[in-house]
């Protein structure tokens, strides 16, 4: 075991470092995804041009083919540079561009790839809905087959950048009569065919990043099916896949600049005298530490099986929970100052409202206990 | 850059836990055979540390991790780290120093201890047999001087360093024996005609055990191989390391007890093993808030 990078690394990140210097955006990104659109768009054309965009992805499809070091280092530099979130893109970059290489025909791909790394087609997710959370087999939205079309009806919540996006990762009911995870489709869904509807939903941090796509007879190619029909739910877990435990690196990168941060200035203002803000921090600094720990730990583990450990589920957990004691450590030392937030603010207080949204989004905290108690400690099943 | 075991180490861990289950089970920590020291001493695992043995301390701290699973002596903390930075060939018992007392555990054969002061590893020394009476941890003897003998600090600053990571590896190691034995339980007994475990409110506390083992493991790791690479921030590594496995081996520790119920809290039961097991180990090495704020501020 050791923490040594090699000297090949080591010269990446030095070119990683260089590019971003002089290429990260000065302006703050928009926080309302309307308004950060462009902005979106014009940092994924230049990450593109000057081949950053999709940087896992195989240099087959355009992307840079990095080794999983190098996008460590990237991820880690790329942060550390304060590069913005690439927002709209995100869907995309990191999760339809993924499912499309490892299940898209070849026309579904040259059609799509290169648009998604262009930052010219614009992503959105359409897996949750109202009477399918954390219970996602529960999808209701049906897709009836007439001729070479789906007819689409029903409707999809959570949906982020759905009012700004171009396609649609859309999973859908099309087998007659079916339940569960059986007879479900993945379908690529053009958001400006007639018949949909995007109402947007704004968020407790004042944010409209989210919404509900409603569909009313929308018809859609069968050509769209990614995968096959009926595949769906195969299809949607084979992402899960291409994630390698490299997820959480910004915000552990973001997670060690904050807490430093705010040892310092509860430093300024005296407060480490009171024993126990010094305990939470010193605390708190000790979980970021064993964060990364445990991110280079689960890296480590892909180089050396080709898969992440059955621990991802614990990084996420574990992440998810130290960035909302963070956020909340930070607001705490704000005092009464945090009363005086309003939306449109971009501060401590909207990273603590936004944040609750970590333990919520992509499998809940719950789901994940669930998950290490059944997969890793080899409980019974109580679902 | 490489945090998981490497086959030679996965080896050498194998080779741990089939000795341990087989000489020195966890069920018989406290009461361990009168031959157990010299028999640990034959075999090699007290001497292992030793600089012409060329061990790196990554693989000590999963060594140690394993140990500390067992609920080993604590005198193999200290006689490690005395191999490691002293001429020392003898048995080096544990020793906590608060005020003008010394507390020393695991004195038995011993004439010499270790203990941590402001960071650094002391050692004293005593004439005769040092009197054993009973103290919280049951598998650890305790012999109190009043006053302490005289301390002498040892000449590297490293060795306080290898103090605390060996006895966070032992922390460690005690919180995975409570997770296992939590879990294990939570398979076996019944209540409204199905295993515990299945019911969420017990699967998660074992799921957040796991999660604790699993962090203050990611960091012991890391920590042990900053000293290896004698990184200038391995003095936080090393603290924060300690400070994530002695809570989780407190937490844990409790975890264990509920998980148990009635059978837990009693005495021919084993869970109490780990908690108070936890509760000596915490005082070894303690970590100060000052040494995980930093210079950040």
């Amino acid at each position: 075991m050791d923490i040594a990078f090699s000297p090949d690394d080591q010269r990446f990140r030095g070119e990683c470092r260089e590019w971003l210097q002089h290429n990260v955006p000065k302006e703050r990104r928009p926080l309302d995804a309307a308004d950060a659109l462009p902005f979106d768009k014009a940092w994924q054309r230049q990450l593109f041009e000057a081949g950053w965009a999709g940087i896992n992805w195989p240099k087959a499809y355009g992307g840079r083919g990095l080794t999983i070091v190098q996008q460590v280092i990237w991820l880690e530099e790329y942060a550390t540079a304060h590069a913005p979130w690439i927002g709209a893109n995100f869907v995309g970059v990191n999760h339809g561009g993924p499912t499309l290489i490892v299940n898209a025909s070849d026309a579904q791909k040259a059609f799509h790839l290169p648009r998604i790394l262009r930052g010219e087609g614009i992503w959105c997710q359409g897996f949750s809905e109202p009477g399918a959370g954390s219970d996602l087999a529960g999808i209701k939205t049906r897709g009836r087959i007439e001729g070479d079309e789906l007819v689409v009806n029903g409707t999809k919540i959570w949906t982020s950048f759905a009012h700004v996006a171009d396609w649609q990762e859309l999973v859908i009911r099309t087998g007659e009569g079916s339940r569960r995870h059986a007879g479900l489709s993945w379908v690529i869904c053009d958001m400006r065919a007639p018949g949909i509807t995007v109402r947007p939903i704004r968020k407790m941090s004042g944010q409209t990043e989210f919404a509900q796509v409603f569909y009313d007879d929308v018809r859609m190619p069968l050509a769209h099916v990614v995968g096959g029909l009926g595949n769906g739910w195969k299809v949607a877990m084979s992402t899960l896949g291409f994630e390698r435990g490299t997820g959480f690196i910004a915000d552990q990168v973001k997670a060690t600049h904050e807490i430093d941060a705010l040892i310092a200035r509860a430093r300024s203002r005296g407060l480490l005298r009171d024993s126990a803000i010094a305990g939470q921090l010193a605390q708190l600094r000790a979980e970021v530490a064993a964060l990364r720990a445990m991110t280079y730990r689960n890296i480590s583990e892909v180089l050396r099986t080709g898969q992440p450990g059955p621990e991802a589920s614990v990084i996420r957990l574990f992440a998810s929970e130290l960035g909302q004691r963070l956020q909340r450590v930070a607001v705490v030392l704000l005092d009464e100052e945090v009363l005086d937030f309003s939306y449109g603010n971009d501060d401590a207080v909207a990273a603590y409202l936004r944040g609750f949204a970590a333990t919520i989004a992509g499998g809940s905290s719950q789901i994940q206990r669930d998950i290490i108690g059944e997969r890793l400690l080899g409980l019974p099943k109580s679902r | 850059m490489d945090l998981t075991p490497s086959p030679d180490q996965e080896a050498l861990l194998a080779a741990t836990v089939e000795w341990c289950r087989a000489a020195m089970p966890l069920e018989h920590a406290r009461d361990r055979p009168q031959g157990l020291w010299r028999e640990l001493d034959a075999m090699g695992w007290l001497g292992m540390t030793a600089p012409s043995m060329g061990l790196d301390h990554a693989t000590e701290a999963l060594v140690f991790a394993e140990l500390g699973r067992h609920v080993a002596p604590v005198a193999m903390i200290s006689t490690a780290v005395a191999r490691r930075w002293t001429t020392s060939e003898d048995k080096v018992a544990l020793c906590l120093i608060s005020g003008r007392v010394a507390r020393v555990f695991d004195a038995e054969g011993a004439q010499t201890a270790l203990a941590w002061q402001e960071g650094a590893a002391v050692s004293l020394a005593w004439k005769g047999a040092a009197k054993a009476s009973p103290g919280l941890d049951p598998s650890a003897s305790l012999s109190r001087f009043d006053p302490a003998p005289e301390t002498i600090t040892l000449d590297d600053s490293r060795a306080g360093l290898h103090l605390q990571l060996l006895t966070a590896a032992f922390a460690l190691g005690c919180a995975d024996a409570a997770t296992d034995m939590a879990v294990d339980y939570a398979k076996l007994r019944e209540q409204f005609e199905r295993p515990i475990g299945w019911f969420q409110a017990l699967k998660h506390l074992c799921a957040d055990m796991a999660v604790r083992c699993a962090v203050a493991r990611s960091q012991l790791y890391y920590a042990a191989c900053a000293l290896d690479a004698d990184e200038p921030d391995a003095t936080f590594h090393i603290a924060a390391a300690k400070r994530l496995a002695d809570q989780a081996a407190l937490d844990n520790g409790r975890g264990n007890i509920q998980v148990h119920g009635g059978i837990g809290m009693t005495d021919e039961a084993y869970p109490h093993l780990c908690l108070k097991r936890a509760h000596l180990l915490s005082f070894i090495a303690p970590v100060a808030n000052t040494a995980l704020l930093g210079e950040s501020a």
